[in-house]
């Protein structure tokens, strides 16, 4: 099913007859039909991570594979975008049948080919399979990884390739952007993106459909469309995942948004650290223009869009709205009082539209399939979606699109396959550095914005880091003040000033030379942080300490009571010792020690003189016997 | 590394780049390649970052030379350009090593212990964030988050990234890769 489209711009006529030949192998492909008469496919993940375990090597051994057997020329090799389960990568899909083969290297993309394509035997070793309770053997989409997922924003993401604009159309591409253009008006449209109770993703939740009309009643006749793409939470991928699997669902949302609200021009801004996700979305957007999906009288309508991508420069910061748009304007990304707000006075002085990559994918589902089902997805006030992007301790590393008011639980022990080597599933980390921590005992409640928000943390872009019981959650909240010491823009300073000295204050703290009353000053400066600062940085910058204050108290306590760390992480507060039955005098930790504290003669059991040592943990991690122990 | 970090690095480094004083004008290629974005990119100073990010992309940082033109190409002050290459992370006043080494910050691999990765590259090649080997070989630096989270921790090797690290994997890594610079310099001297 290689479509090459013809160099001439398409009519409505052409779309149509588009979706009309290649939906229903598409719809084979994505699992959503049984279509034994679809063309066989091999799908490989070219998503970020897989790439990065040499998956385009796997594509194109299967492709020379192929074209050895007596099937050349009959299967195609498709290179789709990120699958989601980034742990098992590179994933290989075997369409229409729904077999994956997971972690597929050279060897393994011959053997799919001759035994699975040509002598019909699936490749047992490699098949993604998960055991369930029961002992019932899951496979496909069925294991629980996939089952348990409603993909809304991600519905093309691992079905399509990313830059074929034939398949984005086959899958109702570009559909909603002619019903905005030729059927319905624009109040309509608000109307509707209103009612399907859409929040902006990328954090701070607002709802979708009353920015769009702030944006169509502010005065003025030249606005701006913003794609917020500079997504800088550590441990956060799913922006990427959608400009790098489904750019044209983005250009799609923002061209919709361009005719409601009466502007004629987008950026996407997009971090500078995602250059595929940059090469993709070009690629997408020259197709769009050549097609006369973009440019001037789209379709024959006589409405005029286009987009242009800015490169993101590194800031965290810019992902705050008025720092990104003073980005785009080629300044420094400084945050700016709101109001005036964006949609009075955006980029240039002007009335602008700034939503983030996921909400920008979510717009032309609600249009084609109605507010009404999507506002049924979801809790009373968050309704559809959320893709969060799971990571730390947890098996299934990798994105997810689940429904609103899951369980943190369903989540973590059945998505994520719970957490590895027998550890205990402490708490989870969410909205990267702005967010907090969401202890284990609160695992069942329905995570939704404001359920999270009473919890102490945010819901942030999505990234969702899962913690074992070998995490110090001060050392964890000290990790996030340095990232926001350092990302701190200076501008205002509760926030450049504030965040130091909470940083002084942790390190004190993991040092062991800290006080009772320096816990109260944390909290009250923390608080006062929340309060005085210009933008969302800096009040939210004190959550990672608070929310671990309020539900790990006793492991803070135990830092400054007793000069101890639980978790075993602060080093400064460990004890190391070498146990005598696993040592096999291998003087390995000798050697590695900076400050000569280890003695021993080879082959007898070493000994650590704890007045030289440092505690640097050097011992502790050459050790091949697992002797070394610190306490 | 913060801005101001960035440029007490740049001051260090002035002087340990003979041959270029402040004063020096810009390569004839480099002014070049401005002029040719300018001309093809008509408008106003929001063309600033896209320019900084090709000049960069062109010499691998921005020399104080380059600074001073593009300031004024677009009508700003050098201070105000500056302003601009301190504030962002991506843009560097200073060379970069032949092998970069970028080292993932982000919470999965913090969580799996990236902070032994850049000990590891310390205790080896004796430098540290921010830094440059003496030899130029080798520039480290840490990022927020490759998008690897599934191969934590993880580092990036020029564009190549490198995951499940630990400690005898970072320094048999940076061993392979100086072995290779040095085969491959010699190869090169003999065929010269």
């Amino acid at each position: 099913m290689s479509e090459t489209l013809p160099a001439t711009t398409l009519d409505r006529g052409a779309l149509a007859a588009l979706r009309l030949r290649l939906a229903a192998p598409l719809r084979a492909r994505a699992g959503e039909a049984d279509a034994p008469q679809a063309p066989r496919e091999l799908l490989v993940c070219a998503g970020g991570a897989c790439i990065s375990c040499h998956s385009v090597a796997v594509a194109d051994a299967l492709e020379t594979a192929v074209a050895a057997s007596r099937l050349a020329g009959q299967v195609r090799v498709v290179r789709v975008g990120c699958m989601g389960l980034c742990e098992a990568g590179p994933l290989v899909v075997v369409s229409p049948d729904g077999v994956y083969y997971q972690k597929v290297d050279g060897d393994g993309a011959r053997r799919i080919v001759e035994q699975h394509l040509v002598g019909g035997q699936v490749v047992r070793e490699l098949e993604l399979a998960a055991e369930v309770p029961g002992g019932e053997r899951l496979t496909g989409r069925r294991v629980p990884f996939f089952a348990q997922q409603v993909k809304i924003a991600l519905r093309n993401c691992g079905v399509i390739e990313p830059t074929s604009l034939a398949e984005y159309v086959a899958r109702d591409g570009y559909l909603a952007l002619e019903r905005v253009l030729f059927e319905l008006d624009a109040d309509a449209v608000i109307d509707a993106m209103k009612r399907s109770g859409l929040r902006g993703r990328g954090g701070a939740g607002f709802p979708t459909g009353m920015k769009w009309q702030f944006v169509r009643e502010a005065p003025g006749d030249e606005k701006f469309i913003v794609c917020n793409g500079d997504e800088g939470d550590p441990g956060a991928f799913m922006d990427r995942s959608l400009l790098e699997g489904d750019p044209h669902s983005i250009i799609e949302g923002m061209a919709i948004a361009g005719r409601v609200v009466g502007a004629r021009q987008g950026f996407v801004y997009v971090r500078a650290e995602y250059p595929l996700a940059i090469e993709r979305l070009g690629q997408a957007l020259a197709a769009a223009r050549a097609a006369g999906l973009l440019g001037r009288h789209i379709l024959g309508s006589g409405f005029d869009f286009d987009i242009e991508i800015r490169i993101g420069a590194g800031a965290f910061v810019c992902g705050e709205e008025t720092a990104l748009l003073r980005s785009i304007e080629g300044k420094r990304g400084t945050p700016q009082p709101r109001p005036p707000f964006p949609a009075q006075q955006g980029l240039w002085g002007k009335p602008t539209l700034i939503n983030n990559v996921e909400t920008w994918a979510g717009v032309s589902p609600i249009i084609l399939r109605g507010a009404a089902w999507f506002a049924a997805i979801g809790t009373a006030r968050s309704k559809g979606t959320k893709v969060f992007a799971l990571a730390g301790a947890i098996r299934n590393t990798g994105l997810v699109e689940v429904p609103m008011g899951i369980s943190l639980r369903t989540i973590v022990e059945e998505i994520g396959g719970g957490i590895p080597g027998g550890r205990a599933f402490k708490a989870a980390q969410s909205g990267g550095p702005s967010g907090g921590c969401v202890p284990a005992a609160a695992a069942d409640v329905p995570i939704d914005y404001e359920s999270l928000q009473e919890l102490g943390s945010i819901m942030g872009s999505g990234g969702l880091i899962i913690l074992d019981d070998r995490t110090c959650m001060v050392e964890l909240a000290r990790f996030f003040v340095e990232f926001l010491v350092e990302e701190s823009c200076g501008k205002c300073p509760p926030c450049r000033i504030g965040t130091r000295v909470m940083l002084n204050l942790l390190e004190k703290i993991t040092k062991g030379e800290a006080g009772p009353a320096d816990l109260d000053t944390l909290e009250s400066l923390g608080r006062h942080i929340q309060r005085t600062s210009l933008c969302g940085l800096g009040q939210t910058a004190p959550n990672a300490v608070l929310s671990t204050l309020r539900h790990f108290r006793t492991e803070y306590d135990a830092h400054v009571g007793e000069g101890r760390c639980p978790a075993g992480q602060c080093k400064a507060l460990l004890t190391y010792t070498i146990a005598a039955e696993p040592c096999s005098g291998c003087a390995l930790c000798a050697k590695a020690c900076p400050s000569g504290a280890i003695t021993g003669e080879i082959k007898h059991v070493h000994t650590i003189n704890q007045d030289l040592c440092i505690h640097c943990g050097a011992c502790l991690s050459v050790c091949p016997t697992d002797a070394v122990q610190a306490v | 590394m913060n801005a101001r970090n960035e440029t007490v690095n740049a001051e260090r480094a002035l002087p340990a780049r003979p041959g270029e004083p402040l004063d020096e004008a810009a390569e004839p290629t480099t002014v070049e390649l401005i002029d040719a974005y300018l001309r093809d990119h008509p408008g106003g100073g929001e063309r600033l970052i896209p320019l900084l990010h090709r000049a960069q992309e062109h010499l691998g940082y921005l020399p104080f030379p380059v600074i001073r033109l593009i300031a004024g190409r677009l009508g700003l002050s050098p201070v105000q350009v500056f302003g601009v290459v301190s504030f962002y992370h991506f843009f560097t006043t200073v060379p970069r090593g032949r092998y970069q080494l970028k080292v993932c910050m982000g919470t999965a691999c913090f969580v799996r212990h990236a902070g032994a990765v850049v000990e590891a590259i310390h205790d080896t090649i004796g430098i540290g964030v921010g830094e440059v080997t003496a030899d130029r070989l080798f520039s480290l630096e840490q990022v927020r988050c490759l998008g690897a989270c599934g191969l934590a921790p993880a580092m990036m090797i020029n564009s190549d990234v490198h995951g499940h690290l630990n400690r005898t994997r970072v320094r048999k890594l940076l061993q392979g890769l100086r072995a290779q610079a040095k085969k491959a310099d010699a190869v090169g001297a003999d065929h010269e």
